[in-house]
């Protein structure tokens, strides 16, 4: 038996798109607080590197962002309903604040646009493609969220140029390392089997069945 | 009558008695009030208020230190860009460093104090989310403390195969994101099985749902949620002014 779509990553979620089961729920909160420890330990790295970067060109940290999009990437490729992406990212950014950072709760917010950035880019689709380049794109949407936002909490007397470097840095680490490495994640993950129950995990059984 | 120091000794423990609900408002308040902060002065006064709130109600100023000066790392990063980007005004840039602590500072201190059960339990009951997304997610967070727990399971078990973490630097991020990996997939088998006694538990059809804990809201959280009101609306005030 072959399926037409097994190995484009078009698998939708099983019942109706919102019939969220218990394992969608605990799988997505359980991404959210392995990526938030994940986080933490980025934010400590981050205080490093990040001082390296921004003295020698500022807006070249937005490079060093996109690990914390990479939650609600994950989320969404694994879980595949509106809200999962959300969700995840906000978990994850809520842990990680938990652990202690330096953003304090403005980091809910932060995970807040960066996880509906991901969900835009999901729910233009209708939740029907989640290849790689639906991933690099749902990450990338997610820097430019994050940026933005940055742009009136943290940078708001940037020459309008810089800011909008800083943007494309974001977009372009976003797409990379939470897109890209999040679509790699994914599909290691399911070769465990530990994503048997997800789309990932069915389609990866899909192509290694015949 | 109580004594003086009983008063204090009050006082100091209200954040740890604190709802949840009332340290997430505050926190999260601050992010739009610091939005106001557009001049060096209103900073300043923000930041004093936030400072002299902290030292009357922290139960210990240890915690908040330490926090205070993680935030001030990240506060002088956007002094500097924001001069060396923004025309090397130093009036500009300092106002940009003192808006970053507003922002930051108040919540990365409460965090210290939230419970998420507690959280959990007050976002179900008080705020009406609804109870199965709720409790799935509390459930979920429960097996944070698990995490450490097989993070050494793992460890321990490539040490002695001699699979362990060498000198080289570039080894050994090898060797943590190979042990990372193995975590999230021994967390998503966990949250495999989590869910599969969840639902033979009749957790996933259950029509009425009761709670272990009840939520309770004292006078005293009125009290500091106008606080963290009051705090977070005072540079938006000044600059109105």
């Amino acid at each position: 038996m072959s399926h037409p779509s097994a190995s484009t990553s078009t698998t939708t979620a099983p019942g109706g798109l919102m019939a969220y089961r218990t394992i969608d729920i605990v799988t997505a909160a359980t991404l959210g607080v392995a990526f938030g420890v994940a986080f933490w330990g980025w934010n400590q790295l981050y205080l490093l590197i990040a001082n390296i970067s921004v003295f020698a060109f500022p807006p070249s940290g937005g490079l060093l962002g996109g690990p914390w999009l990479i939650a609600g990437v994950v989320g969404g490729l694994v879980v595949r309903r509106p809200g999962a992406a959300v969700a995840t990212e906000v978990i994850a950014a809520f842990v990680s604040g938990m652990l202690g950072n330096q953003w304090g709760f403005s980091v809910l917010v932060s995970g807040l646009l960066e996880g509906l950035g991901v969900e835009l880019v999901l729910a233009v689709l209708l939740y029907r493609r989640f290849g790689l380049v639906v991933a690099m794109l749902a990450g990338a949407c997610a820097g430019v969220f994050e940026s933005v936002y940055e742009w009136y909490s943290y940078y708001p007397d940037w020459d309008l140029g810089y800011r909008l470097a800083h943007l494309g840095f974001f977009a372009l680490s976003g797409a990379l390392v939470a897109g890209l490495g999040g679509w790699v994640l994914v599909r290691g993950l399911a070769r465990t089997g530990a994503l048997d129950a997800f789309g990932p995990g069915r389609e990866h059984h899909q192509r290694h069945a015949s | 009558m109580t004594r003086p120091e009983a008063r204090q000794h009050q006082l100091r423990g209200a954040v740890l008695r604190a709802n949840p609900l009332v340290l997430l408002a505050a926190g999260l308040l601050v992010v739009p009030g610091s939005f106001a902060v557009r001049s060096l002065p209103i900073g300043l006064v923000a930041l004093g208020a936030y400072l002299l709130a902290g030292v009357v109600l922290l139960p210990s100023l240890r915690p908040a230190l330490g926090r205070l000066g993680v935030v001030m790392l990240a506060s002088v990063m956007v002094v500097y860009s924001t001069w060396l980007l923004g025309g090397h005004e130093v009036d500009t840039a300092l106002t940009a460093g003192v808006r970053v602590l507003v922002l930051a500072l108040p919540g990365a201190v409460l965090a210290v104090y939230v419970d998420p059960s507690r959280l959990a339990d007050e976002l179900g009951q008080r705020l009406g989310l609804p109870a199965r997304f709720v409790v799935a997610t509390s459930a979920a967070l429960q097996r944070f403390d698990q995490l450490g727990q097989t993070w050494q399971h793992l460890d321990r078990a490539r040490r002695a195969r001699g699979f362990g973490p060498s000198r080289n630097p570039v080894r050994t991020f090898g060797y943590a994101a190979s042990l990372t990996f193995a975590l999230l997939v021994s967390a998503l088998r966990g949250a495999t099985q989590m869910s599969i006694a969840m639902d033979a538990r009749g957790f996933a059809d259950a029509h009425r749902r009761t709670w272990a804990e009840p939520v309770v809201w004292t006078v005293e959280d009125s009290a500091l949620l106008c606080l963290g009101i009051a705090l977070a609306a005072l540079p938006v005030i000044l600059y109105a002014l």
